[in-house]
């Protein structure tokens, strides 16, 4: 296309807007491996120990307990979400059920309401049920809170799938469940990769959850626990030791990312609430 | 096959329902019922979510004065009595009073009332096998004392059976009356709306939520475009530069991002330092003014939602036929003119989208206010949904109002629905449901 216009007062104001985000993530990685001294805004020598949380639980604690919680949690969660979501999205796409259309809506307002209002309601079924304080609690709550996001997702994967595959199926005398196993999975497994991914990343990122509904439990997530060693108040208070902490936290998530780019674009633009 | 296998599908269809409607019912559903129904009560740490027991208090017995009930009735519940009966009679062998002196008592005392210690204890002197010690005597009185004042009991059934005993001919409706007033669970209000109706401190905060939602919404969506559109016509090297850094405040959790902007702005942070090498106040502007603090709350949410806006109208705009933008050349249009005139008007759907589905989360959300200014300084930049979850999850006196916070959760959890209602309605749902083309 054709130069018709002056460029760079738009790329300067492009570049001024995202100044504070470039500052905050370079610094993020900076700072993790040296010193500055106080009042300077250069750092001015290059070092390793603000990763010695990583070895020494004197510095912030254990970090090691944390990261191996957060991983049954986001790990539990990815396979609820995934093999709940499969299972109820094929129905909801394909199969003949009673009230379909007014559980479909039902789940689409679910997928569109803001489920945060919900967390005083939570609480109470929790205290109810007994599950208020534990771990167990926590996952089936945010996998129900990702559950009408998850079905929706894989119907959409579901519908793409033609008829026709699975009418051959049918025709060769195999039941639905066997055309759904062995025909109708393979032909989701983007979707269902997709989803295991978010789910896992979501359930990385959590912090509310766990901080409400099970505060005063022996389990910390990585998030409460970065949350802790960030809390000012601390007396291990210190930026450079939070930012590695963070970075070590963020790194998964980050990985992911990057080996899965084109995957998660497509849930991140058009599924997630911001 | 038409005729023996619509049950199968059926049952299929249920079986792989049912785990999804469990956790919904369970984890969706019930919560909105619970918040529904609690948001009509009292409920709070201090009556116990479960329900609670029936108990007279000093306190209870100063407010049953003010509200008027006469004065006999509370000097009765106010004192102890003494009765002598079998129960006081087991309770002093317990308490290790002499076996004599309470056979002594049976027989000479038995069913007499007394009204106070001292004539209680009077009569007791007179006993042949009285102890010597006045200690030893007043153990053996206070076995046969008698009150409601204090005492714990677990139905309304006891507490009433107790006042009927204290008091003798209640004025009509007393009992009921105390009864109920020293019930220490949870009780159905209204007046949890009430309140809120009223207190002035409602009107600052749905102000403050107003701001909020309003300012961040127009930040998401002017960013979001802006960014969409440079990015579009930028070399490929700098968009895509450009993309992935306004997609990390989307990826990051949301912790460390709350964490990053701490440093960014607080004392002794990034712009702390700038700001004092230049001579320009410096302070902590996560919380230290309102107008630093609504800025930061501003951005901390805008960067966020601008990533979510620029995905998406990135998206619309590669979707945009390439041919109009170079027919648009060719006719010597400007890069505004083509923004005017072509890209705009094909981002309108986007648009409203990005509105309606961010005026939604904005609304409800409150993690990143939470962990960053968390409402302050003050509550200057306190919103509805942060309030609410304050009121019932999360202050520091210690008493958490459940039902108060649930009224407050209500109104949000009206409101969500009937937008989500709408906002469904206006995009694409009809679509979505064509029916199945297997019939079984």
């Amino acid at each position: 296309m054709t130069r018709n216009f002056a460029a760079w007062p738009i790329i300067l104001l492009l570049t001024v807007l995202s100044l504070p985000l470039f500052i905050m993530y370079l610094f993020l990685l900076v700072d993790t491996f040296s010193n500055t001294a106080p009042g300077s805004l250069l750092p001015n020598e290059f070092t390793l120990e603000h990763w010695r949380f990583l070895i020494d639980p004197t510095i912030t604690g254990d970090v090691w307990k944390p990261t191996l919680t957060t991983v049954i949690f986001s790990a539990s969660l990815m396979i609820i979400v995934v093999s709940v979501s499969a299972t109820a999205g094929y129905a909801l796409s394909r199969l003949a059920l009673p009230f379909r259309r007014f559980v479909l809506s039902g789940i689409m307002v679910m997928h569109a309401f803001p489920s945060v209002t919900l967390i005083i309601g939570v609480f109470l079924v929790l205290q109810f049920a007994g599950l208020y304080n534990s771990l167990t609690g926590v996952i089936l709550v945010k996998a129900s809170l990702m559950l009408p996001f998850g079905i929706w997702i894989m119907k959409g994967f579901y519908d793409a799938v033609p008829w026709e595959i699975e009418m051959a199926g049918v025709q060769d005398g195999a039941s639905r469940f066997t055309v759904w196993r062995r025909i109708i999975l393979p032909q989701v497994k983007p979707g269902l990769l997709s989803l295991a991914l978010f789910a896992f990343i979501d359930g990385w990122s959590e912090y509310m959850l766990p901080r409400i509904l099970a505060p005063s439990s022996d389990f910390e997530v990585l998030s409460m626990y970065l949350n802790t060693v960030s809390d000012p108040n601390s007396s291990t208070y210190n930026f450079n030791i939070f930012k590695s902490v963070g970075l070590f936290y963020t790194l998964p998530v980050l990985a992911l990312f990057v080996l899965f780019q084109n995957r998660l674009m497509n849930i991140f633009g058009g599924g997630t609430k911001g | 096959m038409r005729t023996s296998s619509p049950h199968r599908a059926n049952l299929l269809g249920l079986a792989f329902m049912t785990p999804a409607m469990v956790l919904l019912l369970g984890f969706f559903f019930l919560p909105v019922v619970l918040t529904s129904v609690f948001a009509f009560t009292n409920m709070s740490t201090a009556t116990g979510i479960s329900g609670g027991s029936y108990i007279v208090t000093g306190n209870l017995l100063r407010s049953l004065t003010d509200e008027g009930l006469d004065a006999k009735t509370i000097e009765a519940l106010g004192q102890s009595s003494y009765v002598i009966d079998q129960a006081g009679l087991e309770k002093a062998r317990a308490a290790g009073v002499d076996a004599k002196f309470i056979t002594e008592i049976g027989e000479r005392l038995k069913d007499r009332s007394f009204t106070s210690a001292s004539a209680f204890e009077r009569e007791l002197k007179t006993l042949p096998s009285r102890p010597t010690r006045v200690r030893d005597l007043k153990i053996a009185a206070g076995a046969f004392e008698q009150s409601v004042l204090n005492v714990r009991y677990a139905s309304r059934g006891e507490m009433e059976a107790a006042l009927l005993h204290m008091l003798e001919n209640p004025p009509q409706g007393a009992i009921e009356r105390i009864a109920t007033a020293s019930y220490t669970g949870w009780t159905w209000t209204t007046e949890n709306f009430k309140n809120l109706l009223v207190a002035p401190d409602t009107w600052r905060i749905v102000g403050n939520t107003v701001f909020y939602v309003v300012l961040t919404l127009a930040f998401n969506v002017l960013v979001g475009l802006f960014l969409a559109i440079t990015t579009f016509y930028l070399p490929s090297a700098g968009s895509s530069f450009f993309s992935v850094l306004w997609l990390l405040p989307r990826i990051t959790p949301v912790v460390l991002y709350a964490v990053m902007w701490k440093w960014f702005t607080w004392e002794d942070g990034f712009v702390f330092n700038i700001a004092q090498d230049l001579g320009l106040p410096a302070f902590n502007y996560m919380k230290g003014s309102v107008a630093s603090a609504w800025t930061v709350v501003i951005l901390v949410n805008g960067f966020v939602g601008a990533s979510f806006g620029m995905i998406l109208f990135s998206g619309a705009l590669k979707a945009i036929p390439v041919q109009q933008l170079w027919a648009s050349d060719v006719d010597g249009a400007s890069r505004w003119q083509q923004i005017r005139y072509i890209i705009l008007p094909h981002m309108r759907w986007p648009i409203l989208f990005v509105t309606s589905y961010q005026t939604l989360s904005l609304l409800s959300s409150y993690e990143q206010i939470w962990l960053t200014t968390n409402g302050g300084p003050g509550s200057t930049t306190t919103v509805w949904a942060l309030e609410a979850f304050k009121t019932a999850l999360n202050n520091y006196t210690g008493n958490l109002q459940y039902g108060l916070g649930a009224a407050m959760a209500l109104i949000l959890v009206a409101v969500g629905l009937v937008l989500s209602i709408v906002y469904l309605r206006l995009f694409r749902f009809d679509e979505m449901m064509s029916k199945p083309k297997i019939e079984f």
